[in-house]
This record gives structure tokens, sequence and C-alpha cells, in this order.
């Protein structure tokens, strides 16, 4: 069966034919409530085997992200924050992209099981932590002097990632390990660039996109950059951190108090903020 | 004093009033003075059926675009050259179609006689006038709610002959469709799509018949090329990519595995009118990363087939990947060249495959000639004299993960390589990424992935490299080389005007010199170019279009 629609009628129908131009409108589930029922452990498992199946493909085995679909091991969405808005995006899926929903294919379990596993990746359940975060606030204005490169609420410098919800992202382990291991982990948004114009300056700075034939860069005096490549007679992609390690400088119960206070920091989480 | 006439002296206003009267006159069928309707700009193009003789010789009317890869020889190549390197420079947006759909597209346009045939997502057909973009018609085709799909909603091309077009429909139905006003005329079913089946990609016309493939590699499928009656919709005969049992070949699947071996043929396929060969390349076997639950070498996956199109029987077979575990599909393009080989001419086919291995191949007998890398490559020590990898050990997939070039998407993928008659050079685009590849244990469930495992990308993205490569046919060397950023899953399409067209994953689109690789011009479409250019002459205008994002663009120079 086929809809033939002549022309003219299309012009006159096309608002209200918008959504059957792309096929029937697939009707939405919605979750029974806020919290998910399945959050066990045998849960998480089953969740993990079930992602393997029906998500890996695009979102990689492991969830940070696969060839075609972005990571989602971070702890923090794009699309969703609470578990219900995160069930509702893997029932129905995301309008006018790529992600399709399984709603169709699927139990509510499988999907609230699918959730239970996404949340006990990135920084997981909610853990106490030793360390007092007031203390870690002086550390974090005084000795570390964090505020140079990082933003909270706004407050600081731009050449870090914004921490205001870093507690949401990033476990305590993982926050000491950022701290004193800062090179382990430099995601290419974080990557430098030293570039040479010919007859012209060196611009240095974060490498906040680049493509085949121009390059943007944010320089050490906050200026936004861009740059022809053909301008350019060299080019250099710095990917060591530009953070120091604070193994050093800090000693360990200044690092736990300073733990203390990035975790406390969840902010309001509906991601309004750059990533 | 005589006053001065201003304006247009009455001479040429008379002249002027006779080509106003003739424009008319021809525009309304009046007069068909020889050329009259060809340079008036009041005239309409008109569609003419196309013939068989048409597709057998569309190298001859290089203005249209008359199958998904130009050509039954599948280079991609257009016959025009009235864009160049001389005037590249100067190319400038005529005019864009904005799809209904926002899935992003990978359709090749058909053209015929300035009527121009786009497929969309889910499985739509537009006709647009290909002088100005705007629309004759759509056929909206009705599809099922809960399809099963892994990956892409989306369609790739039409097919042509007479005055019907011939789509695949992702609930795995072939229709046909009125070229002049989108009726249906009728509907195939060709597999239960409930199963995992579907279609995507652009059929194609041989003689009586339209020969098209199938997609479900994922689902635990048993993959098949079919062909159909352009008359009727009538099955003519199937082509199972898996032999049964008692059949040559089934051997090569241990147990029962061959039931649920995938093998998928959802490209478009070529064929060689002289040997009257049509050449399909199949998928994956399934399940795509677990080998051990199908041990053997898997025939006839990630292979060309040679089959005759009145009977359908397989003349021969090349595998490229014996025993793939790493989901290295060989549904891609088989272009066809006839060009020199060892200082004689001969009959090849030329074949940057997944597998990062580029083959050169005799179109007669399958006979191997030459293979080598023309991507990064982790997994073999090369190809033996007949063509087979040598596998270096600790290459497969693991329960901790194990790294390898290719990655999941290969070297290449579906995206369209392009051959030059002109310069005599495959144009490929490559990847050089990895992909750490994992082993799991799945049970198979009809209609559901079945997979055994899958993949994570180790690195950063950006730390990988995808490059327009020009290898040459007859020594598998890489000529010359232009890498993009970030990345591209873009064809490519190669002129005579000497121009190589391509995309990347963050909108651009640019030409380049065939024979050098030199950068002519590029601009920001926006949105990635996730399909291959094409190029067509309407009023003896050349356009070169291109689907970036979910919006068809024509480009050409300017008036």
């Amino acid at each position: 069966m086929s809809k033939h629609q002549p022309f003219a009628v299309l012009t006159v129908l096309s608002g209200l034919f918008a959504a059957a131009g792309t096929g029937p409108a697939v009707p939405s589930v919605l979750a029974q409530g806020p919290d998910n029922p399945y959050a066990t452990q045998q849960d998480v498992e089953s969740g993990q085997r079930l992602f393997a199946r029906h998500c890996s493909r695009c979102h990689g085995l492991n969830a940070g992200g696969g060839e075609r679909g972005p990571d989602i091991s971070t702890g923090e969405f794009q699309h969703a924050s609470s578990d219900a808005g995160l069930f509702n995006v893997i029932s129905n899926g995301i309008a006018d992209t790529e992600m399709r929903g399984i709603y169709r294919t699927r139990s509510d379990q499988s999907v609230w099981q699918i959730v239970a596993w996404l949340r006990s990746l990135g920084a997981g359940a909610r853990v106490a932590v030793a360390g007092d975060p007031a203390a870690g606030g002086a550390v974090y204005s005084g000795k570390g002097d964090c505020s140079r490169c990082h933003m909270i609420a706004g407050a600081g410098g731009r050449h870090g990632p914004d921490l205001t919800t870093i507690g949401n992202r990033r476990s305590p382990e993982q926050l000491r390990s950022d701290l004193v291991d800062p090179d382990a982990r430099v995601q290419p948004q974080w990557w430098r660039v030293r570039a040479t114009v010919r007859d012209g300056p060196v611009v240095e700075g974060l490498r906040m996109n680049e493509g085949t034939y121009s390059i943007r860069i944010l320089d050490g005096a906050d200026n936004l950059w861009s740059l022809a490549k053909r301008d350019l007679v060299a080019s250099e992609r710095i990917e060591a951190s530009s953070m120091p390690s604070y193994a050093d400088a800090l000693t360990d119960s200044e690092i736990l108090d300073l733990v203390a206070f990035l975790y406390n920091l969840t902010g309001s989480a509906n991601g309004g903020g750059a990533r | 004093m005589t006053t001065r006439p201003t304006g247009i002296p009455p001479t040429r206003s008379v002249a002027l009033a006779m080509i106003v009267a003739l424009a008319g006159a021809s525009a309304a069928g009046m007069i068909t003075a020889p050329g009259a309707a060809a340079q008036s700009a009041a005239a309409s193009p008109s569609f003419r059926p196309v013939t068989n003789d048409r597709l057998l010789a569309a190298d001859a009317e290089p203005r249209n675009w008359l199958m998904y890869s130009g050509n039954y020889y599948s280079q991609r190549y257009s016959g025009l050259d009235q864009i160049n390197g001389v005037n590249a420079g100067q190319l400038e947006m005529k005019w864009a179609y904005q799809l209904r759909a926002l899935d992003r597209a990978e359709t090749t346009p058909v053209v015929v006689d300035g009527v121009m045939y786009v497929t969309e997502s889910p499985s739509n057909v537009t006709a647009l006038d290909a002088r100005t973009g705007s629309q004759y018609w759509r056929y909206v085709h009705d599809l099922p709610e809960d399809l099963n799909l892994c990956c892409g909603r989306n369609n790739r091309g039409v097919a042509v002959l007479g005055d019907r077009l011939f789509m695949s429909t992702l609930d795995a139905h072939l229709v046909a469709i009125d070229a002049k006003t989108g009726n249906l005329i009728w509907d195939a079913e060709v597999a239960d799509e409930k199963e995992g089946y579907s279609k995507t990609g652009a059929p194609l016309v041989v003689g009586d018949k339209v020969v098209t493939g199938i997609a479900g590699g994922e689902y635990g499928i048993r993959g098949f090329v079919d062909a159909y009656y352009v008359d009727s919709g009538k099955r003519a005969w199937r082509l199972y990519t898996i032999p049964g049992p008692g059949e040559p070949g089934n051997e090569t699947w241990a147990d029962d595995s061959w039931r649920t071996g995938g093998s998928p043929t959802w490209m478009t396929g070529s064929y060689d009118p002289e040997l009257d060969l049509v050449y399909w390349g199949t998928g994956n076997p399934g399940p795509d990363w677990n080998g051990d639950v199908r041990m053997g070498d898997n025939l006839y996956s990630d292979a060309v087939l040679a089959i005759d199109p009145d009977t359908g029987e397989l003349r021969w077979y090349f595998q490229f990947t014996p025993h793939d575990v790493h989901d290295w599909d060989a549904t891609q393009i088989p272009i066809l060249a006839d060009t020199e080989f060892d200082g004689q001419p001969r009959k090849l086919m030329l074949w940057p495959n997944r597998n990062a291995f580029f083959y050169v191949l005799d179109r007669e007998t399958g006979e191997f000639l030459l293979g080598k890398p023309y991507a990064k490559q982790t997994w073999a020590e090369g190809l033996d004299d007949k063509g087979r990898p040598i596998r270096i050990p600790g290459t497969f997939p693991s329960v901790e993960g194990t790294t390898v070039s290719p990655p999941i998407s290969g070297g290449s993928n579906w995206w369209s390589p392009s051959y030059s008659p002109r310069t005599d050079l495959v144009y490929v685009m490559a990847y050089d990424g990895e992909t750490t590849y994992y082993i799991r244990d799945d049970e198979y469930v009809a209609g559901e992935q079945y997979t055994g495992g899958g993949g994570e990308t180790p690195q950063p993205v950006d730390r990988y490299v995808s490059a327009v490569r020009a290898i040459s046919p007859q020594t598998g060397d890489v000529v010359w080389e232009y890498p993009v950023q970030p990345r591209s899953t873009a064809g490519v399409l190669s002129t005579a005007g000497d121009l190589v067209f391509s995309g990347t994953v963050d909108g651009h689109f640019f030409a380049l010199d065939a024979a050098t690789g030199a950068e002519l011009w590029n601009v920001n479409l926006g949105a990635r170019v996730h399909a291959a250019p094409m190029s067509y002459m309407v009023d003896g205008r050349q356009y070169v279009a291109i689907a970036a994002g979910n919006v068809l663009f024509t480009f050409g120079l300017r008036d």
C-alpha cells in the first residue's frame, strides 16, 4: 500500500502530514514511576548483557562510545537526568536521530535493567567520603590555585573542565586519580595545539575544534582564534595534560579534603553548561 | 533635431518579439525546430523511457546518471568535463532540496533527462526537477511501526527501466513505482522483516529482471541475492549466500551454524554484459564476533559472487576473509575495469575491501591477481598466492578484548569508491583506525541481534586518520593520498574533468585534482557527508550533487 500525495495537496497539508512523511508515528511509553524498581546487582549484570545485545553496536561494548553512538559511560547523559528519563530514552529512542527505542521488543524489566547497568558506570552509586569538604574548598582556592583553569558556577578559568557538577561524573577514586595523574585521562576536547602562522604569530591554546581546512583555538589570554590551515607553517598537537600533578604539591590529607570538596560539587544536574 | 530612440531599437525589439513567440510556441509543443527545445529557457526536461540499451550504453549519455553507481561497471565516474581543474575553484551552490526525513542521507540520486529521483529515509522517493530542485511527485511507503533494524534507517537509491523505478524498502520489500507519477505498480515481499531481514541498497536492473540484495547479517538470517521480473514483480530466482545441506560449501559451517550464518548482500552489485555475469558482494558471517560456534571458512560470507543473471547460478566466487570474526563485510561495490595488468589488457575487478586489503581479480574467472593493504591493518602478514589471508596469531576477539586494525567499520566500507579510466586509478575513502574486539556468548533468537560480542574504540577518534587514497590497479600502490579530519564516511566520484569529489564527517565537500590529489575547492555543508557524489547535465550545464545531513545540494559553475 502506498500513499500517493499529489503536489498541490501536499503543499496545503504538509504541516499535518509532517510526521506521516517519515513513516507512522511511534507511540511513546513512559516509565511508571521515577525510580528504578530493578536495581539489584543481578539486575546490573542482566542489564550489561542486554546492553551488549541491543546497544553495543552503536555505543560500544562498555558504553564508552562506538562507531555511531556517543560515550554514555560517564554517568551524565545529554537527553536524560533521572532514571525515568533514561527509561524513556531507551524505550522510545530520540526523535530525528539514529537512536531508536527498544520498547517494542523488550519488557519494562529489561529496560530498567539496562538503566541499572548504565548507572553503575561512571561515578557509580554515591558513597561516603573521608575528608573535609570545607578544608578541601580552602585547598581549591589556596594552594591548589584550581580556579586559574577551572570554573565552578561561572567563577574561574576557561582552560580546564567546568567543575560545577564534577561530583556527578567522577567517583572519589577517579577524582583522586585526576589530581595525582592527570595525564592518565586527557579527552580530546582538552588537547592543546601550537600553531605557527606564516609571517604571523604563534598561537597556542586549547584545540577547540579542528577540521581539514581550519582550526579554532582558545589561547592563553582567552582570545578565540580561527586559523586557516593553508596559512600555517607548523601545527603541533599537545595531548599531554596541561594540568600539573598534585601528588607532590599537596599532602595526602589535603588531597583527601580536596576530593571530598569536588565530590560534593553536584550542582543542578540539568546539564545546561558546556561539556 | 530627431529624438534618439531610447531603450531597444525597433529592429531588435521585433527580433525579441519573435524569440519570445518562438519560446512560447515551443513550450506549447507547437514548434519542433531542431535545437529550439533544448536552448529555450521555457522548454521543460522530458523523460524518455530508459531502455536496456540505454543502460548498457550509459557512458554514452554522461548528462544522465542512470543507476546507483553510474554505469554497470560501477565506476562512479562522470564523463562530463565542463567542470574541471581550471574552474572547479568557482563552484557555487545551485539549489538544495531538504529531505523530509531528518535521518542522515545515504542516497545517490538517479537522473534521467532532467528528472532526478532521490530516495530518503525510511523508504520514500521523490522526483525532482534536476534543474531547479522542485518536486514533481513523492512516493511514501507504508512501513510497520516496529521494524528490527541494526543500523541505518535509510535507503540508498533506485534503479530504473522503461518508465518504472525499483526500490528496496526497510520492511524487506521490493516495489516498482511509475517514474512519471509515483504510483505504485507492484510490491513484492522479499523476506519477513520480523526475522530481522531488511533492505536498503539500490537494486540493479539486468535485462528483464531486477537484481537485489538483503540485509540482516546481525540477526542470524540466511542471506541471498534475488532477481524479480520487472513486469510482474514475481521472483525469477534466489541464490542463497550460504549453501544448504548437501550443497558444496555447506561443510564450511560447523553443525547447524549455516542456518543463522548471516552473509547478507545489502549493497548494489555490478554487471559485465559481455561475460553476462552479475557480481555481488556478501557480508559477514553470523554471529559476527564469535567464530567458535561456526568453525570453518563460512562460505560464501565476505566474498564476491559471480552470478548468471538468467538462472541465478553461481559461476565463481572469491572469498576475501574466510572465517571472519571482525565483521568485515564484503558488501561493497565491485568496480569493473578494462585496463592493463602485467602488460596485457585484462578484464579486472578492483576491490578496496573492508579488511583493509586492495584486491585485483580477473573478473572472468575470479583468479586472484594482486592484493595489498591500502589502509592500516594488523591482522594478516599478507595474502598467499591464491589471495587467502595469512593470519597473524592473537588477532581474534577475546574475552578481555584484542585491539586490531582495521576497526569494525573497516579500512573502507559501503561508501562508494571510484575508478577513472582517464587516470587509471581507483579512489577510495580509507580509514586507518582500530577496534578492541570482544567475544561473548549469544543465543540465537529470531528477530533479535545475534552478534556474539562487540567492540570498543580504544583511543580518542581524533587520533585516527581518514584519507582519499588513489590506488594503481597494476601495482596496488597508493599513488597519492589526501588526509581529512575528523574522518570520513563519504563516497568518492571521479570525472572526465579530472576531478575527484568527496566529503567529511564534519560536513565538508571538496574537489581534488584526480592525478595528483591537489586540493582545488571545498565548502562546508554543515552536516556529515554520508553519501556519494554524482554528476549530471541539464540545459547544457553540469551539476555535481551530494547529500549532506538530510539535504541534497547541487553545485555548478557561475552562469
